[in-house]
């Protein structure tokens, strides 16, 4: 079964450059438009890895993110923040408070999301179910 | 003697010798020859005259005697206010004619006269010191006023931390009774600790330099402000040596200054994410491109149109931003002519359909059938109306309505953009106009650059005097509503 990635961002063409590269290297991609619909996408599946940006409308992605490791069975879901405030945020208090493992500065370069997507799945002993 | 006129022989002396020596000699002519009778009676006649003379140079000493103490009892007499201080001597009595007294008198008048002087000498400094301690009694009330009266929360502590001093904005701020607090050791009165120990430690460093915090304090309406608290030593001098002499600190007010830097970091930010969006498009799909993970020509020709519709965005915003800073420093150029609003309106809704009925958004024109000439800039103007259709089209849902409707009123030109849309908090509508707001339900209905609005604001009130004001409520559509003044009251 091909991993699942949730990609949530409120720009359409930064969800779709995203999505092509991910999709092109043959894992599954959901896409959601703002963090109270990836919370939603989440309820209903959980995936392997969260790409989320920050600054969103509705739901931002620190709500997103804080929401996600109150959950218990999202404690552990590997989460890559894709911001804009990429200078603004501290990456070691992100990493620290809510286990996120990289931040990604826009402009990105989505060679190196896919290899840090690729990295982390790689560490994961067995596909999880969706 | 050697007083008066010592190169004299005196009086006393050649008078009685004179007069024996004329009476011997008168006798001597007279009687020359004469019986011994004779001669006694001329001796006798000698003597009864040295006699004579004696008695009354006696009588001219005694005469002197009483002259001089006349004089010197007249002296004392002299009332030093009668003695005018150019003519002095007038006002003395006149020495006795004695040369002996005569010197000793005049001495002693000259003496008298500088006593006077200096008495005088001293009435003047002293009557000078009186006005220059009422002169400084009076500063020092007029700067214990102007130190009241000051906006800027001053305080002031002795050299046992004592309040000494509060003014009027020290006591509004820290809520101080006055009459209860002067005297009482500051931190006892004063709620704020940083403040108090700030003044504590600046007296027992005994710098000369003046030390300053931002200090936040709370004040009575329970609003954080932010001040600048400098606060210097009050050093007392006496007799030349520097003593202890408590602090003083003023308190300036700068949240105002802190919210501008705020909001400056704010619009920094901001701009700085708005421009890296559409940059982080460009980005990601250029490299797509060159890595050659595209391999069918439409999802190619998708991309670059991705690219260029970015690159758009990128550049509206940059335009956007320039010319919101063109307006906001006044070296825009502005050409005014008298225009029809009408037809200026006419041209935005056209400029604004396609998007419009991308959207199957119903645009309504109800345009006022008089002629509304206003004085404008064609370009600006016709900037600021495509501006709020194309921000109505934006918030309005799919087979929504928008509405351009045009009136005259009050000697005004008023038009009206009315949208069905998502409508406006409270919030919102204050916030509506600032650069980069972006209303905080439903932002992804739409993709600005958080712009148009300020720039259509600067537009209609800045460059032409007008008023742009928007009315809304949540889930009832929102009416942006802009008078101009009529061509002929421009």
């Amino acid at each position: 079964m091909n991993k699942r990635i949730l990609i949530c961002d409120d720009e359409i063409h930064i969800l779709r450059a995203a999505e092509f590269k991910l999709k092109k290297a043959g894992y599954e991609v959901c896409i959601a438009n703002d963090g109270q619909e990836a919370w939603e996408a989440l309820q209903r599946q959980t995936p392997d890895v969260l790409i989320t940006d920050c600054q969103m409308p509705r739901m931002n992605g620190l709500e997103l993110v804080q929401k996600v490791r109150e959950e218990l069975h999202l404690h552990d879901l590997p989460i890559f923040m894709l911001t804009a405030k990429g200078f603004e945020l501290s990456h070691e208090a992100l990493a620290q408070k809510w286990n996120v493992l990289a931040v990604l500065a826009k402009p990105f370069s989505p060679r190196e999301l896919l290899e840090k997507v690729q990295a982390v799945l790689e560490e994961q002993p067995a596909p999880t179910k969706c | 003697m050697s007083i008066g006129n010592s190169n004299k022989l005196p009086l006393e002396t050649l008078l009685p010798a004179a007069v024996a020596f004329g009476a011997g000699w008168l006798g001597d002519w007279i009687f020359d020859g004469g019986s011994l009778l004779r001669q006694a009676a001329c001796a006798s006649l000698c003597a009864l005259a040295v006699a004579g003379v004696c008695w009354w140079l006696n009588y001219r000493k005694r005469c002197e005697e009483q002259a001089c103490r006349n004089y010197f009892e007249a002296l004392c007499r002299v009332d030093p206010q009668s003695v005018p201080a150019d003519t002095a001597h007038l006002g003395l009595p006149r020495p006795p004619k004695d040369p002996l007294w005569k010197h000793l008198g005049e001495m002693a008048g000259e003496r008298l006269l500088q006593l006077y002087r200096r008495i005088e000498d001293l009435e003047h400094a002293r009557a000078a010191w009186e006005v220059r301690c009422l002169r400084a009694g009076e500063r020092a009330e007029q700067m214990e006023q102007a130190l009241a009266a000051l906006a800027e929360p001053i305080l002031a502590v002795d050299e046992h931390d004592r309040l000494l001093f509060a003014n009027r904005g020290a006591a509004e701020l820290f809520q101080l009774d006055m009459d209860a607090a002067l005297g009482k050791v500051l931190s006892e009165v004063l709620h704020c600790r940083q403040l108090a120990q700030l003044l504590l430690s600046t007296r027992r460093h005994r710098s000369a330099l003046a030390r300053t915090e931002e200090i936040e304090i709370t004040d009575a309406s329970g609003r954080g402000r932010c001040f600048k608290a400098t606060a210097m030593n009050l050093s007392a001098s006496h007799k030349g040596a520097q003593h202890e002499g408590g602090a003083l600190v003023m308190l300036r007010d700068f949240s105002d200054q802190k919210n501008l830097q705020k909001r400056n970091a704010e619009f920094v930010s901001a701009v700085s994410h708005e421009m890296k969006t559409p940059l982080a498009g460009i980005k990601a799909y250029v490299e797509l491109l060159a890595d050659g993970d595209v391999e069918d020509e439409a999802t190619r020709e998708e991309f670059l149109q991705i690219i260029n519709s970015q690159a758009d965005r990128l550049q509206r915003l940059v335009d956007n931003l320039l010319n919101l800073a063109r307006i906001e420093a006044g070296v825009v150029q502005v050409s005014k002519q008298p225009r029809s609003l009408n037809e200026l309106l006419e041209e935005a809704l056209r400029v604004v359909q396609p998007t419009a009925e991308a959207k199957q958004i119903q645009l309504v024109a109800d345009l006022s059938p008089l002629y509304l000439g206003v004085l404008v800039d064609r370009d600006m103007m016709l900037q600021a109306a495509i501006n709020l259709l194309s921000n109505a089209v934006k918030y309005t849902p799919n087979g929504g309505r928008v509405t351009l409707r045009s009136r005259l009123t009050d000697e005004q030109a008023r038009f009206e953009v009315e949208d069905t849309g998502v409508g406006l908090s409270e919030e919102d509508c204050r916030r509506i106009f600032e650069k980069f707001y972006r209303v905080q339900k439903d932002k992804n209905m739409a993709q600005g650059t958080g712009l148009g609005l300020p720039l259509a604001k600067h537009i209609v009130e800045d460059v032409h005097g007008g008023r742009l004001t928007v009315e809304s409520k949540l889930g009832q559509g929102s009416t942006f509503i802009v008078t101009l003044p009529l061509a002929g009251h421009a």
